[in-house]
């Protein structure tokens, strides 16, 4: 059985487990092995003094809905992707706007953003006076500037 | 009588050789003329065609029922920039609209048209082979698109015109093969059976209904020539931009467009005079031009109508059919027109 | 491009950039595929080339502010995303939308799924090669759009629900012009099916295509009609009801064969089904307030939510979710958006792999992809 740290009831009925991020895998699995085939949403939350990541699973078959929450103070967790190939690209969008690393990810790059783009949008702290502007160089890779050259 | 002696009538007070010359040099001209008006007037019928079996309307602005459309079109590409890929082999770039127009244009000029009232005959070439003339001027228009494809440095171009090459050998031979059962059938009425006007004459009741086997290969075959939908394959919009013709702009795309199009209708036209009887019709009369023409046009809205209505066959499937359906068919259709001729005597 | 410095080990795969701007797909998509001839081998989707942030910029507006970018996010099919930003927004407000605006809600989400389907449809038979059943569709979208202009305004970004309520009520002109779409519609439905499903090639470009397990599409988590097409029956308007629909009377099409026709006829049949719920639910509207009282014009910027919620709703394009963070404040704190189409994308690779450039093109037409909700 894996520890569970806290268990409550969201707003609109569904059950929330709270667990810690090193027991996140085997709760996932146990869950998966339960019949919670179907990783809907992973979620990040900036809670200013930590990252809050969000699992929400669903049992097809049986028709029934869980909520999985860990949190991280120094923005990394373990990936999901071994378990549901889903996770990959909602890892991915997590790991570009929120800045959450997943370790284990096979592909841990930018998914809406160039490569180079200086930040996380969605954290809390994000400056939104600072513009960076997005160009395409002669190899057809995107990338991004501060400075807005001729073209803007 | 025929367009030459006419016209040599009308210059003959100039001297022999003088009125010779300019009367051959208006013949061709008179062509070309010819090809251009017909080219005009099938993309105007196509796109109010096209137009009606979309619920819409077509062009009305440009003119009365938007006649004079394709001259602003024409005059719009004419005024482009000419724009030329840096990565590009420089000469097969620029002959290849050309050799497409070039192929058209001799294509149309090998083809019996028939008489028309006061001026006799309106054909322009009299010789013993222009079948085989004909079928090696329609086989230029398709390397004209090769070399637009390989010799922009893009690659969709090159699939493009990879695609086009399977698709023009996967339909030369079923096609030859159905027009070698027609001469066989006419070999034995006449002496030149490779003469088109002769090919005409020795028929005596259309050849389509002796041949509908060779008449249906012959024209899934001309639409795989002209590449419009379902055989477009190399030029497939969603796919491959815009195909073998992609670095092509202004009016060098015209002549690729326009190239489509004449063959829509050459197709047509060849259809007509080698299965349909040409310029024969029921009235006896000194216009068979007006009876070609009629069956050409028929031709011309079928085709379109097919153009609009049905999906695009995938390379691999239609390369199929080529070589496993029609070739076998085709071939079948040779031993009955053999039949035919030789132990029926028809 | 680098010069290689040795002969790598796929010397014979051309990579092919179908790039974000391309005549007639369905927006700004961009697929780096690596060939070998004419099939596909590995097939990369880059996307982000519309992303806005929409979830950033709802946090900076109140919520009933925020509503108008999620008509955004799926721009053929507005009304549903603001059913399901609607669905989290008056749970966690504690705002109950009346009856007669829910049976309003259900009739507008139809009509939009109807609409979205259509585009859908002409735009596949664009991609394969058939050039007129596109104008066909869209001439029946016309009606319902010409509807939507009727009760708000305008046409495609609706902007018509609120919080608590809908923004306008129907009149007499609506009600008649929807009776008049329901009655015609049908028999042009039939119409727009014959001109594809009759055609021999277009049943073979199709028919065997495409196959997706059902237990590889629950791993990446497809939902929608893709789903339901792969034998799958799950619909949320049946596994977790939301405003009327437990009042109507409906079925789900199944399809167990997997391939692209299947998916085709899925959403044929949805739109049939859409049309029975909206014979029903146009005699059944009662009469009643549209909008709920504690959410007036003067009061909605001062609504305060506080807890989470996740509300789940079906689009046109599968399960649309959204997750609403309130701490207590008048602007939300976190909104994140499940996007069905973002996770439908995702098994492209997968079903594209091994397969030529052609049928690439019509499996990822029967996707359905709409970028406004890939990148939000």
């Amino acid at each position: 059985m894996v520890e569970i740290l806290e268990e409550t009831k969201g707003k609109d009925g569904r059950k929330i487990l709270k667990v810690a991020k090193e027991n996140l895998i085997a709760l996932l699995s146990e869950l998966k092995s339960q019949g919670y085939n179907h990783l809907s949403l992973i979620t990040g939350v900036d809670r200013k003094d930590r990252l809050e990541v969000v699992y929400h699973l669903h049992n097809m078959a049986e028709n029934k809905y869980i909520v999985v929450k860990t949190e991280t103070f120094d923005e990394r967790v373990p990936s999901a992707t071994s378990l549901f190939s889903s996770a990959n690209w909602d890892e991915r969008e997590q790991y570009d706007l929120m800045g959450i690393v997943f370790e284990g990810h096979p592909n841990l790059k930018r998914m809406f953003l160039p490569e180079n783009w200086v930040g996380h949008p969605l954290r809390k702290n994000y400056d939104l006076s600072k513009v960076q502007y997005i160009n395409m160089d002669e190899n057809g890779e995107d990338y991004a500037t501060f400075d807005p050259g001729d073209g803007w | 009588m025929n367009v030459l002696l006419r016209l040599q009538h009308f210059f003959a007070p100039l001297g022999h050789y003088a009125s010779y010359v300019l009367a051959y040099f208006f013949e061709t001209l008179f062509l070309v003329i010819f090809v251009m008006v017909v080219l005009i007037a099938m993309i105007y019928l196509f796109r109010k065609y096209m137009a009606r079996l979309q619920l819409r309307i077509g062009p009305n602005r440009v003119g009365k029922f938007g006649l004079l459309q394709l001259i602003a079109d024409s005059l719009k590409l004419v005024g482009k920039e000419s724009i030329l890929p840096s990565g590009r082999d420089d000469l097969p770039f620029r002959i290849a609209p050309v050799i497409v127009f070039m192929g058209l244009v001799m294509a149309f000029a090998l083809l019996p048209y028939g008489s028309f009232y006061w001026i006799g005959s309106l054909t322009v070439t009299h010789s013993e082979v222009s079948l085989l003339l004909l079928f090696a001027a329609i086989a230029i228009m398709p390397i004209g698109e090769v070399l637009a494809g390989i010799s922009s440095k893009n690659k969709y171009a090159i699939i493009g015109a990879l695609r086009g090459v399977a698709k023009d050998i996967s339909f030369e031979v079923p096609m030859m093969v159905s027009v070698l059962a027609l001469v066989v059938m006419a070999s034995a009425r006449t002496q030149d059976p490779l003469d088109l006007s002769s090919l005409v004459s020795a028929q005596f009741i259309p050849f389509a209904i002796p041949q509908v086997i060779g008449l249906g290969v012959f024209f899934i075959a001309m639409v795989a020539r002209a590449s419009y939908s379902p055989f477009d394959m190399s030029e497939s919009d969603s796919e491959l931009v815009s195909g073998h013709s992609t670095e092509y702009t202004g009016m060098r795309f015209g002549m690729f467009y326009m190239g489509l199009f004449g063959s829509i209708f050459l197709g047509s036209m060849m259809v007509s005079i080698l299965y349909l009887g040409a310029y024969n019709g029921p009235y006896d009369s000194y216009a068979g031009f007006i009876y070609l023409l009629i069956k050409t046009l028929i031709l011309v809205f079928i085709s379109f109508t097919i153009w609009l209505t049905v999906p695009r066959i995938r390379i691999d499937k239609f390369v199929n059919m080529g070589w496993k359906y029609l070739l076998p068919v085709s071939f079948a259709n040779l031993i009955l027109a053999g039949v035919l001729t030789l132990g029926l005597g028809i | 491009m680098n010069a290689p410095q040795s002969i790598p080990e796929n010397a014979k795969w051309v990579e092919l950039n179908f790039g974000p701007q391309h005549p007639s797909t369905h927006g700004v998509l961009r697929l780096r595929a690596k060939l070998e001839g004419e099939i596909v081998r590995e097939l990369e989707p880059i996307i982000g080339y519309l992303h806005r942030n929409a979830e950033k910029i709802c946090e900076l507006d109140y919520y009933c502010d925020a509503m108008i970018y999620f008509d955004r996010m799926d721009y053929v099919g507005a009304m549903n995303m603001e059913v399901g930003y609607l669905e989290a927004a008056e749970k966690l407000l504690g705002i109950p939308p009346p009856e007669r605006a829910q049976w309003i809600r259900v009739i507008m989400a139809e009509l939009n799924r109807i609409a979205s389907h259509l585009v859908w449809a002409g735009a596949f038979g664009l991609d394969i090669g058939m050039l007129t059943p596109f104008f066909y569709c869209f001439v029946e979208r016309e009606k319902i759009l010409r509807i939507f202009a009727e009760a708000c305004g305008s046409r495609q970004e609706t902007n018509y629900m609120s919080i608590g309520g809908v923004y306008q009520d129907f009149n007499e002109k609506i009600i008649y012009m929807i009776e008049e779409f329901i009655n015609q519609f049908p028999k042009k439905l039939e119409d727009i099916f014959n001109a594809f499903v009759k055609n021999d090639i277009f049943i073979s470009r199709n028919k065997g295509i495409g196959i997706l397990e059902p237990e590889v599409a629950i791993d990446y988590g497809v939902t929608g009609p893709m789903l339901r097409a792969s034998g799958v029956e799950y619909d949320v308007r049946k596994a977790e009801p939301y405003l009327v629909y437990d009042k109507l009377n409906f079925d789900i099409p199944v399809s167990y064969k997997k391939d692209n026709l299947a998916r085709f006829l899925v959403r044929f049949e949805e739109m049939r089904q859409s049309i029975k719920i909206l014979k029903q639910a146009i005699k059944k509207i009662p009469d009643g307030p549209y909008f709920n009282p504690k959410a007036k014009k003067s009061l909605m910027i001062r609504l305060r939510g506080e807890g989470e919620v996740y509300a789940r709703t079906e689009s046109s394009k599968g399960e649309f979710g959204v997750y609403l963070v309130g701490d207590g404040g008048v602007k939300p704190y976190r909104v994140r958006v499940r996007s069905p189409t973002f996770k439908n994308l995702s098994v492209l690779p997968v079903l594209a792999k091994d397969q030529m450039i052609a049928d690439m093109i019509a499996i990822s037409g029967t996707i359905d992809l709409v970028f406004g909700e890939v990148d939000r």
